[in-house]
């Protein structure tokens, strides 16, 4: 994965494929409690319920998802630990 | 099983009120909880109130009833199998479901308000029940306060729903007939045919659904109140249909009137009870006999439910009481 050409190291990474919503947002929610500010989490959903729900919540958490990818059954987030 | 004493062989008797299995001590018409009367804070020269004492069930709240009936429908439909159950429970029905569970060694996975008191949670850890704390807005898009319906909707319907299944309290309708073959004739029984007025606060609603059903079936002109608290109460338990999903159970034909009731009087009301009556309830059950209170009758008997005993609810206590009962220098 990469941002404007420079590339993201995931600190952890999450699968949550064939969860259906709020399952991911509570299981990523945990993960991302147990990351230290700045570190990056990458998310694996299955239910399109996620594009909406995960922006949802890191806006909710003061969180920064960093990038969002869907090729229409899998969704890969990127989500920084914000400060907070 | 049996006990062996003295070489004699001592089984199971009611009528010594000995056991040989705690299931046995599970409430029916043949085995009623108590009523008491609230003789003192609402003394009989007009209304005579009385509570239904459920926290003396053998798990401990009027859950005992409903959780019974939700796993035995379960398990004589063919509809457990071999999975495990998930449920949303604000603690009472958890702690009877996993008792129950356990009982049958099925594996329980709880989801909770955040708010519900850490007793209720440790209690159910203890008895093998996995807890998942759930914030009541989890769902940050779609947003009805209650995340922790939402969360074991999720867990049951993910992985082609063969982990988990859900009795779900709020819309199973052997909920209901828990307390339409219970708690209905039980009350029926216990005011010999008299009772009036029947109080019970919304929750899943199975106990006003069920015990209402079967009163007003039995006599047409029992009035059923509901006690609901404010939104953004502090009344663990009850629910408040303001900003509370509906359940799919909830009989509104059977429900009279609805009686708004705030933290404080409660609160209030929960303190008397333990110093006036003796009786050591929750919280819902002081909002219950506040309503109680507030019905303009000049005679008649009514009955409300008295769901679970304060001991799980010392958090929330410690807030009503600030210093009082300590030194004062």
């Amino acid at each position: 994965m990469t941002i404007d050409n420079q590339p993201i190291a995931a600190t952890d990474t999450l699968d949550c494929s064939g969860l259906l919503c709020p399952l991911p947002v509570y299981k990523a929610a945990l993960a991302l409690g147990k990351l230290e500010a700045g570190d990056i989490l990458e998310l694996i959903t299955t239910d399109p319920g996620a594009l909406e729900d995960i922006p949802a919540m890191a806006r909710q958490r003061g969180d920064t998802l960093l990038s969002t990818d869907d090729n229409g059954t899998t969704q890969v987030f990127y989500l920084e630990k914000g400060a907070a | 099983m049996t006990s062996v004493l003295n070489d004699r062989v001592l089984r199971s008797d009611r009528s010594l009120q000995r056991f040989d299995d705690i299931r046995d001590l599970l409430p029916g018409p043949d085995n009623p909880t108590p009523m008491v009367r609230v003789s003192r804070i609402l003394p009989a020269t007009g209304l005579d109130v009385f509570l239904k004492l459920e926290w003396l069930n053998p798990f401990g709240s009027i859950k005992d009833r409903a959780a019974a009936y939700l796993l035995s429908g379960l398990i004589e439909r063919g509809e457990l199998g071999d999975r495990e159950l998930v449920e949303a429970s604000s603690g009472n029905t958890a702690i009877a479901l996993a008792a129950l569970a356990a009982l049958d060694g099925v594996k329980l996975t709880v989801t909770i308000p955040d708010g519900v008191p850490e007793e209720k949670k440790i209690q159910l850890r203890m008895l093998g029940a996995e807890v998942w704390p759930t914030p009541d807005d989890l769902c940050p898009v779609d947003n009805p306060k209650d995340g922790a319906i939402a969360l074991a909707r999720s867990l049951a319907a993910s992985d082609g729903g063969n982990r988990y299944v859900m009795p779900n309290q709020y819309e199973n309708p052997d909920n209901v007939k828990a307390h339409y073959e219970t708690t209905g004739p039980e009350i029926w029984n216990q005011t010999e045919g008299n009772v009036e007025y029947f109080l019970a606060g919304f929750g899943t609603t199975g106990t006003l659904t069920g015990t209402g059903r079967y009163l007003k079936e039995r006599n047409p002109d029992v009035k059923v109140i509901a006690i609901e608290p404010e939104k953004g109460h502090r009344l663990p338990g009850l629910k408040s249909f303001q900003e509370a999903k509906q359940p799919g159970i909830l009989d509104w034909d059977v429900i009279d009137e609805v009686i708004r009731v705030d933290d404080e009087p409660a609160y209030a009301m929960t303190k008397r009870l333990y110093r006036e009556e003796g009786l050591m309830v929750g919280p819902s059950t002081g909002a219950i006999v506040h309503a109680a209170s507030l019905i303009d009758a000049e005679r008649g008997v009514a009955v409300g439910v008295s769901p679970d005993s304060g001991l799980k609810y010392t958090e929330f206590f410690a807030d009503v009481l600030g210093d009082e009962g300590t030194p004062q220098i």
